[in-house]
């Protein structure tokens, strides 16, 4: 099957949105979605844009059940390591389960890795939940390394409520 | 004890090296620091900054002396497409001889305000599970540790990897 990766715009948000909640509902989390294709749009296609997003394209021939061609995305953004420099964090990945099989994914990571490269990023970093065993094959396949087994890293936030509190709370020591 | 909070500069790019290489041994990993002044000027005050910090400055302690760099806290913002604009603290740090005199409280609390000013939706961070001093610091002001509770595994490809990810054919 034919396909193409190219840089999303500012008028595939709606799809970007799509994909974004079958990826929420593949992990088990749908209720967390909380922004649309209008957030998406004003916080990724704007002069200084917050996250970085490439599509895969089928072409209309090949569109799925629903009548889309656009079929897979990755969301990525840059972040800085003090100890090595300039750095690509891989937040979301997705292919539509009926277009997996024909190197999307595979095209879609290479892709990611090239502008990580260009723009002289010396590592892809990506959160993976542990019992998503197809994701974390298909990244330590690619010499993905799992830094909270080895080096027991662990991910924390503050979020909404808990952040608002902390804004507005004198210090506690 | 009297301090200030500021935002670093260019002239500070020294001490926040300083820093990032006495947090790194803190962490027993201060052989991993390979970034470098220059980097670290042309990262972070260029036209498009790869990071912000905020500097911890204490008076000299005789009169005539230079303010003295005790604290810094680097971040930057990213994205999390269910929620929106996050801000990801990356490193933060006081002095040993500086602690328990909430400095690190009130940089939490200015990066809070801050997270909030710019629409950021969440403030997060990667801290290594036998850290518990910072873990029980973030976890007494609200913090949630998603590694624990929803199971989520930080994953890096390092320089060899990724440039051999960037230079596969389609197939």
């Amino acid at each position: 099957m034919n396909f193409k990766i190219r840089a999303a715009k500012k008028d595939d948000s709606k799809d970007i949105s799509r994909l974004i909640m079958e990826l929420a509902v593949y992990e088990k989390m749908p209720d967390r979605v909380m922004i649309s294709y209008k957030e998406l749009e004003r916080d990724g296609f704007s002069s200084n844009p917050f996250f970085q997003c490439l599509v895969a394209e089928v072409p209309e021939e090949n569109k799925s059940k629903e009548g889309h061609t656009i079929v897979g995305y990755a969301l990525y953004f840059y972040t800085y390591s003090t100890w090595k420099g300039p750095s690509v964090f891989l937040e979301d990945l997705y292919v539509m389960p009926d277009f997996r099989g024909q190197g999307i994914g595979k095209s879609l990571m290479s892709k990611v890795a090239q502008v990580g490269k260009e723009k002289q990023c010396v590592r892809l970093q990506l959160l993976m939940r542990d019992w998503n065993t197809p994701s974390l094959d298909f990244y330590v396949a690619k010499g993905a390394q799992d830094l909270t087994a080895s080096e027991g890293w662990h991910f924390l936030r503050f979020d909404g409520e808990a952040l608002d509190k902390l804004a507005n709370e004198a210090s506690i020591d | 004890m009297e301090y200030k909070l500021r935002k670093a500069e260019p002239k500070d790019v020294s001490d926040i090296l300083r820093l990032v290489k006495e947090l790194a041994k803190y962490e027993a990993m201060e052989h991993q620091v390979a970034l470098t002044e220059k980097e670290l000027l042309e990262d972070g005050f260029g036209d498009t900054p790869l990071y912000h910090c905020i500097l911890a400055e204490v008076q000299g302690e005789q009169s005539g002396e230079d303010p003295k760099v005790i604290g810094f806290a680097m971040y930057y913002f990213t994205y999390d497409p269910w929620s929106g604009k996050q801000l990801h603290l990356e490193d933060f740090f006081v002095m040993e001889e500086y602690r328990g005199h909430g400095i690190g409280s009130e940089i939490l609390k200015q990066l809070s305000d801050l997270a909030m000013k710019t629409r950021c939706h969440g403030m997060q961070f990667i801290v290594a599970e036998d850290n518990e001093p910072s873990i029980s610091f973030y976890k007494r002001r609200g913090a949630e540790d998603l590694s624990t509770a929803e199971g989520w595994r930080l994953f890096r490809f390092t320089e060899n990897s990724l440039y051999k990810m960037a230079a596969s054919t389609e197939e």
